[in-house]
């Protein structure tokens, strides 16, 4: 009894990562990877927006490793969102087009399977593109923060610093540089796009056209953003006076939709701010709840869809 | 099962997980708004001064991306000169990245300095007009520092910056109340010193405002004697208020002895004391100083038409003379 759901188990997984590997592969061919080269333009040229600034010689350079990390990580943003939402809702589409759906499912594979594969293959695709642009922009931001902090060494020594005000000075500016808080951004980012992609999955499943799919997944993408606004008109309702119309409409869009303003903790690392480790976890933790969820629900829809 | 039923259950199940997570993510959102990680909401006049693209970028979570772009904008209006657009932008740019250090003290920086220099010499406007203009652009400039601490109150250099601009001799007409800006300004620099991340000079500049205030004298005092005992803190300006302070403590005190135990020769002292003799622009107390340097003189015997009671000050300018014509 334990081997055969042992082997149950292992095919499962196996059919689910072949499935991905297909959706990878056939993202790729779409050439998505070119962005990388537009990623490593955005990259390099924000090492050159250096104002003429008013700080002290001993703040000279921060202000570029932020607007490293600002163009960095909203490039990143906009590349995750857009690739996830785009490239799930034309998965299923596309499937339907060029028929592979009806080989798929005509064979013993579970709907759940299939759909946990194309989403997979998806979150595998934005993982590899934030990893690459990742690297690229640490190894900028790591060789401007040398820079940088040459600079200010030399300058500290030229005036005779005492060693406390080195040590001041370093720490302030390597907060600035790579961090593994700033690796925790980019997860963040990749746990939204997460979210997105498996929410426009959801979509897809019973959405007409791939271009439905993608408008409301954008709606919902901005709309989740005031999310935590409407959860916060309904937790506080009362004190400023609400109507029951307004109190129902923002209880619905609190429990209907997802709040992305906690993944906002990226704009507070590209501050310099440290990000815990307890905060990444929370926040992976709702990454897996909407992703799991909207899963789930797209199998729901989708096990009795007729094709 | 019909349709009907698959959306109805789906829908319930939507309703239920999202009240199951609801309580979490309200107590996370609280708990990152509260750790500073998340920014407060942004206000619809910021909304409205961005546009609707750029808020739609912003609502998107790029904040900072969006006030990196504002903060080229503003610096065209800088090259252009436009002062009211420059001070517009870097409110909008705070709204959207509060906790960013350079962009409050690049906003106040070009009020109080760059507009205020502009209006100094801007020969289109009647005096009064510019000099009420360079009075409002360093106001406008203290009062936007003054919400960046606000905003990082444990910040050290915008605090510093804060010092800076209330004890800058060319500003002290800006402020009624010169007493109240040095106050003020040994304050900031007070707190600066107390984050435990200033540089150095913090701690002495906080003394040197705390110097100029009238009826601190003593608290100033007591901070100089601590300062001292670190020999790196001991620059002629420290040395000096020392001396002046100590005797306005104590009147009859020998002011030429005590100054010659602190700068060793009569030459060195003597040196030190006509040049801060001399800056009288700057504000400092001067108890002792002239009974000091007449001892000295005598003492070093410098003829009566090199005394530095015969030279002329250091230019005591002001707007008044500025904004004559």
């Amino acid at each position: 009894m334990s081997n055969t759901t042992m082997i149950s188990r292992g095919s499962h997984v196996s059919r689910i990562w072949v499935i991905a590997l297909h959706a990878f592969t056939q993202l790729v061919r779409m050439k998505v990877f070119y962005f990388l080269a537009v990623f490593a333009v955005i990259a390099i040229a924000s090492n050159f927006f250096d104002l003429p600034q008013h700080e002290g010689p001993e703040s000279v350079g921060v202000n570029v490793l932020r607007s490293i990390k600002s163009w960095s990580l909203g490039t990143m943003t906009l590349f995750s969102v857009v690739l996830s939402i785009v490239a799930t809702a034309l998965l299923l589409p596309k499937d339907v087009e060029d028929r592979t759906l009806y080989t798929i499912l005509a064979k013993p594979v579970p709907r759940m399977d299939y759909l946990a594969g194309k989403l997979l293959g998806v979150l595998l695709l934005v993982f590899v593109s934030l990893a690459l642009m990742d690297v690229l922009m640490t190894a900028v931001l790591q060789i401007r923060t040398s820079m940088v902090m040459e600079q200010q060494l030399e300058m500290a020594r030229a005036m005779d610093w005492p060693q406390d005000a080195i040590e001041s000075l370093r720490a302030e500016t390597l907060a600035q540089g790579p961090s593994w808080s700033l690796q925790g951004a980019v997860f963040a980012v990749f746990l939204r796009a997460s979210v997105m992609a498996s929410l426009a999955l959801l979509i897809s499943t019973f959405s007409t056209s791939t271009l439905f799919t993608t408008i409301i997944s954008f709606l919902i993408y901005f709309i989740g953003h005031f999310q935590a606004d409407a959860r916060d008109v309904y937790l506080q309702a009362g004190q400023a006076g609400e109507g029951v119309f307004a109190r129902l409409a923002s209880l619905l869009i609190s429990l209907v939709l997802p709040d992305f303003q906690n993944f906002n903790v990226i704009d507070a690392v590209i501050e310099g701010q440290a990000m815990p480790l307890l905060v990444l976890g929370k926040l992976t933790l709702i990454g897996l709840y909407y992703a799991v969820f909207f899963t789930v629900a797209s199998w729901f829809i989708f096990a009795e869809k007729e094709f | 099962m019909k349709a009907w039923q698959r959306n109805g259950i789906l829908t319930a199940a939507l309703l239920v997980f999202g009240a199951a997570r609801m309580p979490f993510e309200a107590s996370l959102a609280r708990e990152l708004r509260a750790a500073g990680l998340t920014p407060p909401p942004m206000e619809i006049g910021t909304r409205d001064k961005i546009g609707q693209t750029s808020s739609a970028v912003a609502l998107g979570g790029l904040r900072t991306l969006v006030a990196t772009f504002l903060n080229l904008r503003a610096f065209s209006f800088f090259q252009e000169q436009r002062w009211d657009d420059v001070a517009d932008t870097y409110d909008t740019i705070v709204d959207l990245a509060p906790r960013t250090r350079y962009y409050w003290e690049t906003g106040s920086w070009h009020s109080a300095y760059n507009a205020a220099s502009y209006y100094m010499n801007d020969s289109r406007l009647p005096a009064l007009r510019r000099r009420e203009a360079w009075r409002a652009s360093i106001l406008r400039g203290r009062a936007f520092l003054e919400r960046g601490i606000r905003n990082n109150p444990t910040d050290w250099s915008i605090l510093a910056n804060l010092g800076f601009l209330l004890s800058d001799s060319n500003k002290f007409a800006a402020f009624r109340d010169s007493n109240e800006a040095f106050a003020a300004a040994a304050d900031a620099y007070r707190r600066s010193a107390d984050t435990g991340k200033a540089l150095p000079y913090v701690r002495r500049a906080e003394f040197y405002s705390l110097a100029r205030v009238a009826g601190k004298e003593k608290e100033a005092l007591a901070l100089a004697r601590s300062l001292y005992t670190d020999p790196r803190n001991r620059t002629p300006t420290l040395l000096i208020l020392l001396l002046v302070l100590e005797a306005h403590e104590n009147p009859s005190m020998d002011s030429t002895r005590r100054a010659l135990e602190l700068f060793g020769t009569p030459e060195k002292a003597y040196e030190a004391l006509t040049g801060h003799w001399r800056r009288t622009h700057e504000r400092f107390p001067v108890y002792g100083i002239a009974a000091a340097l007449e001892s000295l003189e005598k003492n070093l015997a410098v003829p009566e038409n090199k005394s530095i009671f015969k030279q002329p000050l250091q230019s005591t300018t002001g707007p008044d003379d500025w904004f004559q014509k």
